[in-house]
């Protein structure tokens, strides 16, 4: 998994093959799959070996020839493969994987010997709960054998407290039930809880007798084959199944085939614990419970009573509680009420879990892309499978899915009489998911004449409908032959469906998920976006795209979450949103100084401010609304308001006064978010205007006061510009503003009444040379300042934090536009794309050096007017020592003075150097493209000229 | 009678357990069942009514109103000609869901769909539930929206077909145009639905076969 991780931090497409419907499964996770084992159950020993069973029963009904002449039954012997995993010993033959398969529980063994065999060095002898006996044969080295051996003791020895729990689980099972009232003559033993039948009867009109009959050979059955936690799986077990589960066994093989009862075995007493644990709590979930629990088979009587609404509320909500991932899904409460009749609540509950995350995962989940993905492959197997009806169903625009959709999500127990849905949950849970799809085909398989014949949804719909209703009728009712009349419709589908469309198998399910998948999910995850976008806070700074933006790069960064699933949370916590704002505010990103761990604390300190001032409902994680409403703030245009929002961050008491600490906190988060252009990785407009009034005062030296037209100017062909010392000035005065800010907040500081010790002079250890700066100069105003008198304590208000702000360019530009600007919520950014990043950078300088250009040509414009003036209005600073021209790089640069581009203010804002290392580059490309001869395009600069003097 | 049918496709949308299902049962079969199993995925029906002697034939799609089935939505809404917002006068939460769906429709569905806002649920007002939406709410709502507006009982039958006999009255004035101009003289006062099928209460796709 640290390859796959490490992969996909290189190359952020990966990121979907991770979030991969299917992704390749090892070999316990299919080998759990196939024998539905509970999560834990990894094999830990495999061997070849020879099985054959003994049962103990001497009750001389055995009629079988396998009684030898000493009472007790020698068995076939299997060949195949036996495996052990932490609770369980399972054993398939080698023949087909299915003519014998022993699923064991270890709780089940009562005693394992060693025994004596003639033609094998090796065999165990376990013996079980039920007298039955298992001979294993070895096969295989000896050494290996033992070791099989040797681990099978040690997991049985761990297994003891288990093995405890057994008698009062198997008191649960129905078959028990079944060999004890019937074998052991207790005639006094009380039936088993189970479902809602045993007191509302059992859906349809079973007749006793064939009831009876199909326990008889259940019976049989158990008997000789075993039971729930310890039994052998041959063809007549799936026999037994696909003739229809009496109502009575019923809920028992559901949960044996699902697994659930393993489940239920592993987690004795949990889904009390859960319902316990949860009483009296609500959610949206129970909600949604309590709305359709009297909507669930209202037609089964048990659930016109408080019984069985009770039972139904109790393993919906327990659910929701165990996955709140999936919570509840309408349709979940139509298949609980199923269960509900065969099943106790436990039972139900488990098989539920079981449901959800083996046989239909993403069914019910919160974006419910596992319906809509199957949805996809069914209709591309009705295409590959019934090419004729598919075109028909194209051509009139019949939406398949208005009727298949609800066979999927509530397993047939809506669209078929109960009598029959059961009897497709018999096979479903044998044979698992594809059972829907068999049983989908066929129905329209055999309805496709008169599909054929419909020409709108409605006559679709109304088709299957009567199709269901009357499945108890004779599929052949005008038949000369009487054994032909008696097939029912139902019978017809099950052969269609089992027969006919065996050939699709669960491979092919696979297969096609994979194809659709992508698709899908890209759905899913356009229609999750447009419906969040609608439903965001009202923003007054930030735009539709920009929205659109925080909304990809949101959850990009919440990497646990996955949108189209709907799992996980889709909160940030304080870990990602540091580098959710790493990827985009300028002040965040990663820089040299995050290596001096004051830096680092003191920017997290800032941070964690931010964060809990966004935090709305004080749950220590933001929300995207959060998220969009603070950045909504922090990019305000009015600089008032940026102000007050700062201020606002500091004055966490709320009370408009900051008190000292508060302005030293203050004072430091302003340094820390000022830092990137206090170390000159950033220019702000103060020093771009520098740079333009250097480069006009240049020029207009160059022509010596000779410019009478504006066809005669001519600009300098190369510049290079002295970053050092715009760097260098750009950094003091973000020192000079930031120790001013300072000194002026203690000097118009309002004394407060109420004494307060804070020592000024301790705050200066452990703390970067930055940092010792300030703080020197905080000691010397307080030196120099009798109101700082650390002993007089003073507060300001927003007014004089204003006004302070105010006083100082640097802060006032800084409010105004620096901080708004370096809030890149416009820019999108991809994830580790360092290709993006060195692009966009160099899109940045090509573009700063036009922008430089123009702002001379405007100058000119400008000297040209004014000439007498421009020298005036130019800093008088040593400007010119700074650009120096290079005539001989004048060759071949291009006129681009005929497209008078329109400024771009975004890129205007970003810098000349966004990257410390890249200097060179920059100044070279600066270099070649911001003098350009400038041939004045006479008409335009003309009409520039009036629109300047008025 | 105009031999000519007008086939409207009209779409039921609100959150889950407002009576989508019971207002389209109460239309197309002119009953009600107390404890209705909620849709899932989506249903379809159809009717026919006369309004002013023509004949409108509706194909109405029901979709389920859990949330999470919001995004089989845009599958039924498609190319939809009007829609029914639906909302339970008596849960406010269910009001708000009704906003979101009307600017889903505004943005996503057809440019001239043809929307009514239906509060449902008046008849338990008379038996003591409370009001929490005020009509005017509503009203407001569906003045700012330029939607049509009802309160209506599917339980009682109230309103119910006011609803659709409004939504018909506006499509064939934008639609049927051309193909209906000669019958232009409105009759005002002689507007009535037509349930003219007649049910025999099994479902509704009984209507399906006139």
């Amino acid at each position: 998994m640290s390859f796959f991780d490490s992969l996909r931090q290189k190359a952020p497409f990966l990121d979907k093959l991770a979030d991969s419907f299917t992704p390749t499964l090892t070999r316990d996770e299919k080998f759990r799959l196939k024998y539905k084992l509970p999560a834990n159950e990894n094999i830990l020993e495999d061997t070849n070996a020879e099985v054959s069973f003994a049962t103990s029963i001497k009750d001389g009904k055995g009629h079988s020839d396998r009684v030898n002449n000493k009472g007790r039954k020698t068995a076939y012997v299997y060949s195949g493969r036996l495996f052990l995993t932490p609770h369980f010993l399972v054993f398939r033959d080698a023949f087909d994987h299915s003519s014998c398969v022993l699923i064991l529980n270890i709780s089940t063994i009562k005693r394992v010997e060693r025994s004596p065999s003639e033609s094998y060095e090796f065999a165990l002898l376990v013996t079980l709960y039920t007298g039955a006996k298992v001979l294993i044969q070895f096969i295989g080295i000896r050494y290996r054998s033992e070791q099989f051996c040797d681990k099978l003791k040690l997991n049985l020895k761990e297994n003891i407290p288990n093995a405890k729990t057994l008698p009062a689980f198997l008191e649960t099972s129905y078959s028990e039930f079944l060999i004890a009232k019937n074998i052991l003559g207790k005639k006094d033993i009380t039936v088993p809880r189970a479902g809602l039948g045993q007191h509302f009867k059992y859906p349809g009109n079973p007749t006793m007798v064939k009831e009876k009959a199909k326990l008889r050979l259940w019976f049989d059955y158990f008997r000789e084959n075993g039971r729930n936690l310890a039994v052998v799986q041959t063809p007549m077990f799936r026999k037994l199944i696909r003739i229809g589960v009496p109502n009575r066994m019923r809920g028992e093989i559901w949960e044996l085939c699902s697994g659930a009862m393993y489940m239920r075995y592993a987690n004795s007493g949990e889904y009390e614990r859960i319902l316990n644990e949860n009483a009296g709590k609500t959610s949206q979930a129970i909600d949604e419970i309590e709305k359709d629990l009297k909507r669930s088979l209202p037609e089964y009587s048990a659930y016109q009573t408080e019984e069985g609404i009770q039972r139904l509320r109790n393993v919906l909500t327990a659910y929701s509680w165990k996955n709140p991932d999936v919570g509840y899904c309408q349709a979940m409460n139509i298949v609980v009420a199923g269960f509900l009749i065969f099943m106790s609540e436990e039972q139900a509950f488990w098989c539920l879990c079981n449901l959800c995350d083996i046989y239909v995962p993403g069914y019910y989940s919160k974006t419910m892309y596992g319906t809509l993905l199957d949805q996809r492959v069914f209709e591309s197997f009705v295409e590959d499978r019934m090419p004729v009806l598919w075109e028909y169903i194209l051509q009139h625009d019949i939406q398949l899915s208005v009727v298949s959709l609800p066979w999927f999500l509530s397993l047939f127990f809506t669209s078929m009489p109960l009598e029959y849905a059961v009897r497709i949950m018999d096979i479903f849970f044998m044979n698992g998911s594809i059972t829907l799809f068999q049983v989908a085909l066929a129905v329209l398989k055999i309805n496709a004449d008169d599909i054929l014949q419909a020409d709108d949804d409605g006559m679709f719909i109304a088709i299957i409908k009567h199709y269901f209703q009357t499945l108890g009728q004779s599929a052949h009712p005008d038949s000369s032959d009487i054994k032909y009349r008696q097939i029912t419709k139902f019978q017809e589908l099950l052969v269609t469906a089992f027969k006919e469309f065996s050939v699709i198998s669960e491979e092919m399910a696979m297969h096609a998920r994979h194809k659709y998948e992508k698709g899908i999910f890209q759905n899913i995850e356009t229609f999750m976006k447009r419906t969040q976008l609608r439903h965001m806070p009202k923003t007054f700074n930030l735009s539709s795209d920009d929205l659109s933006n925080i909304y990809d790069m949101f959850y990009q960064s919440i990497e646990t979450y996955k949108i189209s699933m709907g799992t996980g949370s889709s909160n940030m916590g304080f870990e990602v949103f540091i580098q959710f704002l790493s990827k985009f505010c300028d002040s965040c990103r990663p820089c040299e100084k995050d290596k001096d761990p004051a830096f680092r604390k003191q920017k997290r300190n800032f941070l964690q401010r931010l964060f809990d001032n966004w935090d709305s409902a004080h749950i220590g994680e933001l929300t995207l609304n959060d998220v969009v409403t603070g950045l909504d703030k922090l990019v305000t245009v009015d600089l008032l308001q940026a102000i007050n929002y700062f201020f606002s961050l500091y004055d966490t008491d709320g009370d408009g006064e900051l008190h000292r600490e508060e302005v030293l906190q203050l004072s430091e988060g302003l340094l820390l978010l000022t830092e990137p252009w206090k170390s000159g990785r950033y220019v702000d407009l103060l020093t771009k205007k520098r740079i333009e009034d250097d480069i006009a005062e240049n020029i207009i030296k160059e022509s010596g006061g000779e410019i009478a037209t504006m066809n005669q100017i001519e600009l300098p062909t190369g510049v290079t510009i002295d970053e050092e010392k715009y760097k260098v000035e750009q950094a003091e005065r973000y020192l000079k503003a930031a120790s001013n800010f300072l000194q002026r907040s203690f000097e118009y500081a309002k004394a407060v009444d109420l004494a307060e010790e804070v020592n000024l002079i301790d705050l200066s250890d452990d703390e970067g040379e930055e940092k010792r700066t300030v703080k020197q100069k905080q000691l010397e105003s307080i030196k120099a300042n009798a109101a700082l008198d650390p002993t007089h304590p003073k507060v300001i208000d927003l007014p004089t934090f204003r006004m302070i702000i105010l006083a100082d360019e640097t802060y006032e530009l800084f409010f105004s536009n620096t901080l708004r600007s370096s809030v890149h919520v416009d820019e999108h950014v991809n994830i580790d794309n360092k290709n993006k990043v060195l692009r966009s950078m160099f899109d940045g300088i090509l573009a700063d050096g036009k922008r430089v250009a123009e702002q001379v040509r405007r100058r000119v414009d400008s000297v040209a007017t004014r000439s007498s003036i421009a020298s005036v209005e130019s800093t008088p600073t040593a400007a010119a020592s700074s650009i120096t021209t290079k005539e001989e790089k004048y060759d071949d640069l291009d006129d681009f003075t005929s497209e008078h581009q329109p400024e771009n203010e975004e890129l205007l804002q970003s810098s000349w150097f966004e990257i410390d290392d890249a200097n060179e580059t920059s100044t070279k490309a600066i270099q070649e493209r911001s003098f350009e001869p400038l041939s004045a395009n006479s008409s335009e600069e003309k009409s520039n000229l009036i629109e300047f003097e008025a | 009678m105009n031999t000519s049918v007008t086939s409207i496709k009209l779409v039921l949308l609100g959150e889950a357990a407002v009576g989508k299902s019971s207002i389209v049962l109460r239309f197309v079969s002119n009953d009600f069942a107390e404890n209705k199993e909620p849709t899932i995925g989506a249903a379809f029906l159809t009717q026919r009514v006369t309004i002013n002697e023509h004949t409108v034939k509706f194909e109405i799609w029901d979709t389920a109103g859990q949330e999470r089935f919001a995004s089989l939505a845009p599958m039924y809404y498609r190319n939809a000609q009007a829609a029914l917002v639906v909302y339970d006068v008596t849960k406010p939460q269910s009001f708000i869901k009704a906003r979101h769906w009307v600017k889903e429709l505004h943005e996503q569905a057809s440019k001239d769909i043809i929307i009514a806002l239906v509060g449902n649920k008046i008849d338990m007002l008379q038996e003591g539930g409370e009001r929490k939406v005020a009509r005017e709410e509503g009203e407001k709502l569906a003045e700012e929206k330029g939607l049509l507006f009802f309160e209506t009982s599917a339980k009682t039958g109230e309103n119910v077909n006011d609803v659709f006999l409004g939504i018909g009255e506006k499509i064939p004035l934008k639609t049927a145009e051309e193909q209906n101009s000669a019958s232009n003289e409105r009759e005002s006062n002689n507007q009535r639905v037509d349930l003219n099928a007649a049910n025999d209460g099994t479902s509704a796709n009984s209507a399906c076969s006139c």
